[in-house]
């Protein structure tokens, strides 16, 4: 496979036209100017991320408190559906018991709150463990049934216990010493999120991560290689189930107050749609994916006000004045979750982590690539499991 | 002593005798051939010498132990590595990942520490990359290492597909159809290479192959299996010129004339690599 370097060769290599697919010969170093302008952007989201959040009131704080925590949600599923391929239509139960346990342990035992954080995600790896155990046998279809009897019933049965969850009053979730402040506990939750961030970044770095990817795309090859297919399935359901306690204990405390209602059937299906419209195995991807889903609801009953002009915009009451049903900002995400889920199936297999990846691309260091669709491929078979 | 030996193996699937007493050896720095036709039980063999099929009756023993009972994982971490017929490798990936994702055993962290970023997680990485790249380089796939595999044309996937399973350091190769998608000279070139593999590194080699120049040039041995049963064994010439095997093959008399005209094609084909 030796390629000669000729002298012609060497000159196309210079001028570096890309190739029929857009790729180029040579990898790009950007100059003192183009860092500056990364640099830029950079601060840019930093600052909306980091900054911003300080001038809003509470209520707006709860909202970005959420949002963060959809995030560490979607990662929790991403690691199931992007990862091994499994999918859970069970996850608001694994999130409401996250959510009931550190409720229960900080309002009832009186444990501090990273203790019951602690308790939340054992409570969700041993959970996750008993699902993961079932994928083994029953895969597919059978097993997102498994999944979805296993939300409901749990939703039914265990988040009613009066002596754990509070019955239908719910649950007091107190945000916790020294995070005792809307905006204190939203830094809290973007620091688990980095957590959240950090390990699945390694996971996916280190054999674990490997073993993942050839178990989900053959099982049979990774055996061969070495790989123990049951434990790695294991491990990756236990991933799941942890990020899944936390980011329910989160919600719990990010809420104040843990009542059955909110962890309902419907939020399992925002978080299978926003993982799969934010990207498989994109963790940009995702997060954005997730965080667009937290805010949905509060984008369509905002009231934009455009004072330059004078014009106040409230998509809720446009959406009102449609024939037909009214579509409330509460079952917004899923309208227009299923319509972004197609959009994703049929255009954007990788999600918005795909859309997103001429800029991701470009942050890193490479040219701008409107047509960079990275070298992640999630061909569309993935996403339909 | 022989590396790897299945003895009187036999498997059925519901009312079909898959394979019946099928014993093969293969000794230290033996490269071992297994013929027949379409249906024959050759994967099949492979399989229960693998662990994907446990044999009815019958053992399969590797370095003289006993391994009937073993996974398919224990049967790696011990030495055995194996192709697939449709190319087993993470398409998805690039050819160095694959190569990483093959020295899962080498990899001597736990998944834990991996996940948490321990320091030395870090190094055991940089070293399981090097030394990737040192398998690529040994089969001349250097260059590609950043490719991913999903674009590869058939012929080079069965070499990185290769590459991949000497990266799990095995005492003996199974290979099922190395040679298939591949032209002449690129067949040429794998033999080549498995008879470097055997005198470099010392590694069995047992393999499935239609390609019948290639078996003849690198096999020491050959066996040929028709219906699940072993039919005949022995040097490739002889097992190649065994009237059974020709029947097998083309289910006629070999005086009939139809056969000699193909045996006479065969001929050519062996004279012409």
């Amino acid at each position: 496979m030796a390629t000669e370097v000729t002298p012609e060769a060497d000159e196309t290599a210079l001028v570096d036209t890309p190739d029929e697919h857009g790729h180029h010969a040579q990898p790009h170093t950007p100059s003192t100017a183009g860092w500056a302008g990364r640099g830029v952007v950079v601060l840019l989201i930093s600052w909306l991320v980091l900054l911003f959040p300080l001038s809003r009131d509470v209520s707006d704080l709860r909202l970005y408190g959420l949002a963060v925590i959809y995030a560490i949600i979607g990662l929790s599923l991403n690691v199931l559906l992007g990862y091994t391929g499994q999918i859970s239509l069970g996850h608001q139960a694994f999130v409401g018991i996250g959510a009931f346990a550190s409720a229960y342990m900080v309002s009832v035992q009186g444990q501090p709150f990273f203790v019951a954080v602690l308790v939340s995600m054992v409570i969700g790896a041993l959970q996750a463990l008993v699902l993961g155990a079932i994928s083994l046998r029953v895969r597919g279809l059978y097993f997102a049934l498994i999944t979805l009897s296993y939300g409901i019933m749990a939703e039914g049965t265990l988040f009613n216990i009066e002596k754990y969850t509070g019955g239908s009053a719910g649950q007091a979730a107190p945000l916790p010493e020294p995070f005792e402040t809307p905006h204190k506990f939203y830094y809290l939750c973007l620091l688990f999120l980095a957590a959240v961030v950090w390990v699945d970044w390694r996971l996916m770095k280190t054999k674990g991560g490997r073993a993942l990817l050839a178990l989900r795309e053959n099982p049979r090859v990774a055996a061969t290689l070495g790989i123990d297919v049951k434990l790695y399935t294991l491990v990756a359901f236990v991933v799941s189930g942890v990020f899944a306690g936390l980011g329910g204990a989160l919600f719990a405390h990010n809420s104040e107050i843990v009542v059955s209602n909110t962890y309902e059937f419907r939020l399992a299906l925002v978080f299978v749609i926003m993982t799969t419209v934010g990207g498989l195995r994109s963790r940009t991807g995702v997060i954005v994916g997730s965080a667009f889903f937290a805010l949905l609801g509060y984008l369509i009953e905002h009231e934009y006000t455009f004072p330059l002009v004078g014009w106040h915009l409230n998509i809720e009451s446009l959406l009102a004045k449609l024939p037909g049903p009214d579509l409330t900002a509460e079952l917004a995400p899923l309208v227009l979750g299923p319509l972004l889920l197609l959009i994703t199936l049929i255009q954007y297999p990788g999600g918005i982590g795909q859309q997103l990846r001429p800029l991701t691309g470009w942050l890193r260091g490479n040219r701008f690539d409107i047509h960079d669709r990275g070298d992640k491929e999630v061909v569309v078979a993935d996403v339909r499991a | 002593m022989s590396v790897l030996e299945t003895r009187e193996c036999t498997i059925r699937f519901g009312g079909v005798q898959a394979a019946t007493d099928v014993s093969i050896k293969v000794g230290e720095w033996e490269i071992v051939g297994i013929i027949g036709p379409n249906g024959a039980g050759k994967t099949t063999t492979f399989n229960m010498i693998t662990g994907f099929y446990k044999p009815n009756s019958g053992t399969v023993r590797f370095n003289g132990v006993d391994i009937t009972e073993l996974s398919v994982h224990e049967r790696t971490a011990l030495g055995l590595g194996r192709t697939f017929q449709n190319v087993g490798l993470v398409k998805g990936s690039t050819v160095r990942e694959n190569l990483k994702t093959a020295q899962h055993l080498h990899a001597e962290y736990g998944v834990v520490a991996g996940m948490l970023g321990f320091p030395r997680t870090f190094r055991t990485e940089k070293w399981l990359t090097d030394r990737a790249e040192a398998v690529l380089e040994i089969m001349g796939l250097g260059d590609i290492a950043d490719t991913r595999v999903a674009g590869l044309p058939y012929g080079v996937l069965k070499r990185v597909e290769v590459a991949t399973v000497l990266a799990t350091d095995p005492d003996v190769l199974l290979l099922d159809e190395p040679s298939s998608g591949m032209g002449p000279e690129e067949a040429h070139r794998l033999g080549d290479t498995l008879l470097e593999l055997r005198k470099e590194f010392g590694i069995a080699i047992a393999m499935i192959e239609h390609h019948v120049p290639l078996v003849v040039r690198v096999c020491d041995y050959v066996y040929c299996l028709n219906f699940g049963e072993m039919l005949a064994e022995g040097k490739p010439e002889e097992v190649r010129n065994h009237p059974e095997v020709v029947r097998a093959y083309l289910g006629e008399e070999a005086d009939n004339p139809i056969v000699q005209a193909a045996e006479a094609a065969i001929e050519e084909l062996v004279e012409t690599d």
